[in-house]
């Protein structure tokens, strides 16, 4: 592995599903990782071979830096701890779940003199990155019209994903990577109409639910993003139409990944080591090594603070949007309230 | 520890790949030569020319080269120049990686496999795909038996005709055939990675000349080559230049693997970003870049091998290895003589 990441150490806060993601790359950069969370570290810890870190404080007195993975509500408190410490720090998507508390993060790093990544891994998915590539070149002229769309078994079944304060919905939570993608590939937002169906009653989002957002951006291109937390067992799948002046990009993760397989014993033990993956590197690992080699003073990542908490705005925007039945116009657009 | 890392040749298509990866990377030193390029009828640059295009140092013949001291070369010359190639590399005690097909005649590879074996040196041969994660997954899954006894594969090997780059693809003397040479081996070694090296027993081709005609190529631009093993398998290759001028991408791959309990169909080149674009179809291809692993494994054996001791086996001997590249010769070999004779050709 890169000598620029040679005896990292990694404080790993939280142990949900997308802890194993990190971790696993964390362990392919050769990282030694301390775990801390409210529940699961001890199990993650021993199928990974981590240390377990007793507290947050502790952990902060051994690590480089931290990631945290924990359910989104609690990024800006220990984003926050973190900074306090003199911690740089790399967090989950959304990295708050308002941009005032985005912004409140990012004074409070600024001011400490440490870093904040927000990990907007879908710019690290060799698909996208391609687009984005191709545009930067010029290979379909001005983007004009963009259609991004996502959809997954419903998380909202259970646990604290229906709770909208919590979660933030199916905006916050599945299309804000989309949204992330919409301004990276098109441009700056100028305005944001949103709607959803069925519609979040009381805090509580359905279970299964689409929402469509629509945006206009600074260089002339329309956008659109749509998220769908589908029935139980639906299958993930994301894509994306770009058309530009002089041509089109297409992309579906239901194009073909090279991969098909018909097996009559489906039901095999889990322990043979048959890779996962048939495009090669995870995205997951080319984002925590740009992340972590940025932190050492490495280039600048692809995606910075202010990306996430641009993305956190848009999807306030949308909620706003749909509170309201209006436009919004995010040139005066203020989410918590204030006259602008 | 800085490897130094000779290129020779810039016949070979690849050798562009070769040079830019291997230029990027820290550890490594690379000096060419492409003494043959100047008498080559192509149009695109070679020599000087081609080595300042793509930032490599440059030397003008042979002899500079094997004298700077290379631990490792490169062959990417015209198929019937690989066994003198790789002989001089054996020769200087140079581990080497050998484009496919290992040669144009069996005699020459078996010759090219004896002297790296007296001389100690590793002989790997270039073939990427193996490296494809897709394949790696497709292996893994035979080896853990989820598809039972493998009986039958299908594979194809499909691409656009080498012609407008570099000439000598279609020139039987220094190719070796057209479509046969070229494209059957690489499904052949994917099928002998995933056999453990079965070795072919009967081999029937048929050929034709249907394509390409407008460009008063001598050569075969279609063929199916079919082929059963000593373990039984039957596999049927298609390696024809059967995609057309103005597709959107060179070609590709693909490997359709049947067992008594499931079956697995893998396109290691079909990921990618598509559209269209003023000039027609878009094709971005996505996903790990395989000549880069390849070239690490490569890379990876020369160093712990360290320098070649004449008579010792080299410490790592990375697949796929001369041997895999001689069986897989034997089978286009035979596939010529077949799609002369019309009937199968024992082996």
């Amino acid at each position: 592995m890169s000598e620029q990441l040679a005896d990292l150490t990694v404080g790993l806060i939280g142990a949900g599903n997308i802890s194993h993601l990190h971790v696993s790359a964390w362990k392919a950069l050769g990282a030694r990782v301390l775990v801390h969370s409210e529940a699961g570290a001890p199990e993650l810890a021993e199928q990974y071979g981590l240390e377990l870190a007793p507290s947050l404080d502790g952990l902060f007195k051994e690590v480089e830096f931290v990631d945290i993975v924990t359910p989104s509500p609690t990024h800006k408190e220990i984003a926050l701890a973190a900074i306090k410490a003199g911690r740089n720090v790399i967090c989950e998507k959304p990295l708050t779940l308002t941009a005032a508390d985005s912004h409140e993060v990012i004074a409070a790093a600024s001011a400490a003199g440490v870093k904040v990544y927000p990990a907007h891994v879908v710019r690290f998915f060799p698909a996208y990155s391609a687009a984005y590539d191709a545009l930067r070149a010029g290979r379909v002229g001005e983007v004009a019209v963009a259609r991004f769309f996502r959809q997954a078994s419903s998380p909202a079944g259970a646990g604290w994903y229906r709770d909208v304060a919590r979660s933030g919905g199916v905006i916050m939570d599945l299309m804000v990577h989309d949204l992330d993608q919409a301004r990276w590939l098109c441009g700056e937002v100028l305005s944001v109409y949103a709607v959803q169906n069925p519609p979040t009653v009381d805090g509580m989002s359905p279970v299964n639910v689409a929402a469509h957002v629509t945006m206009t951006h600074d260089t002339g291109a329309i956008s659109h993003c749509r998220a769908t937390w589908g029935a139980t067992g639906t299958k993930f799948q994301s894509g994306f139409t770009v058309a530009g002046s002089t041509g089109v990009l297409k992309y579906s993760t239901e194009a073909g990944t090279g991969y098909s397989e018909e097996l009559q014993d489906s039901g095999v033990g889990g322990d043979l080591l048959i890779p996962a993956s048939t495009l090669g590197e995870s995205p997951y690992l080319t984002q925590l090594r740009e992340l972590a080699v940025a932190l050492r003073g490495g280039a600048e990542p692809r995606v910075l603070a202010s990306d996430g908490a641009i993305a956190v705005y848009l999807a306030e925007a949308a909620r706003e949007s749909m509170a309201t039945g209006r436009t919004i116009d995010m040139t005066t657009f203020d989410p918590t309230g204030a006259v602008a | 520890m800085t490897l130094k890392v000779a290129i020779a040749s810039f016949a070979h298509t690849h050798a562009a790949s070769y040079v830019s990866l291997l230029g990027a990377m820290p550890d490594v030193d690379v000096l060419s030569a492409d003494p043959d390029g100047a008498s080559a009828p192509d149009a695109k640059p070679r020599g000087a020319e081609f080595a300042e295009q793509h930032g490599v140092a440059y030397v003008d013949s042979y002899d500079d080269l094997f004298a700077w001291g290379p631990d490792a070369v490169v062959v990417t010359s015209e198929n019937a120049r690989h066994r003198e190639l790789v002989e001089r590399a054996a020769a200087a005690g140079a581990h080497v990686l050998c484009e496919k097909p290992l040669a144009t005649e069996v005699a020459d590879g078996e010759a090219m496999l004896a002297a790296c074996t007296d001389a100690g040196v590793i002989l790997m041969v270039a073939y990427p795909v193996r490296f494809a994660p897709s394949y790696l997954r497709l292996r893994a899954s035979v080896e853990a038996g989820l598809l039972g006894d493998v009986f039958a594969v299908l594979g194809t090997n499909n691409g656009k005709i080498p012609y407008d780059q570099r000439q000598w693809f279609t020139d039987a003397k220094l190719a070796g055939g057209g479509a046969l040479v070229d494209h059957t081996v690489h499904c052949a070694d994917l099928i002998d990675g995933l056999t453990g090296g079965a070795s072919a027993k009967r081999v029937y081709a048929a050929a034709n000349h249907v394509l390409h005609q407008d460009k008063g190529v001598s050569v075969e631009t279609g063929g199916l080559v079919t082929i059963t093993y000593d373990n039984g398998l039957l596999a049927t290759i298609d390696c024809s230049w059967s995609v057309p001028d103005n597709g959107p991408t060179w070609g590709g791959v693909s490997l359709q693997v049947t067992g008594t309990k499931g079956s697995v169909e893998i396109e290691p080149f079909l990921p990618h970003v598509g559209g269209t674009d003023a000039s027609g179809e878009v094709y971005l291809p996505i996903g790990s870049n395989f000549d880069a692993s390849m070239l690490r494994t490569f890379l990876h054996a020369v160093r712990e091998s360290g320098p070649a001791v004449a008579g010792k086996t080299p410490a790592v001997v990375p697949q796929p290895d001369g041997a895999v590249g001689l069986r897989t010769l034997r089978i286009v070999d035979a596939a010529r003589r077949s799609a002369v004779s019309g009937q199968p050709v024992e082996l």
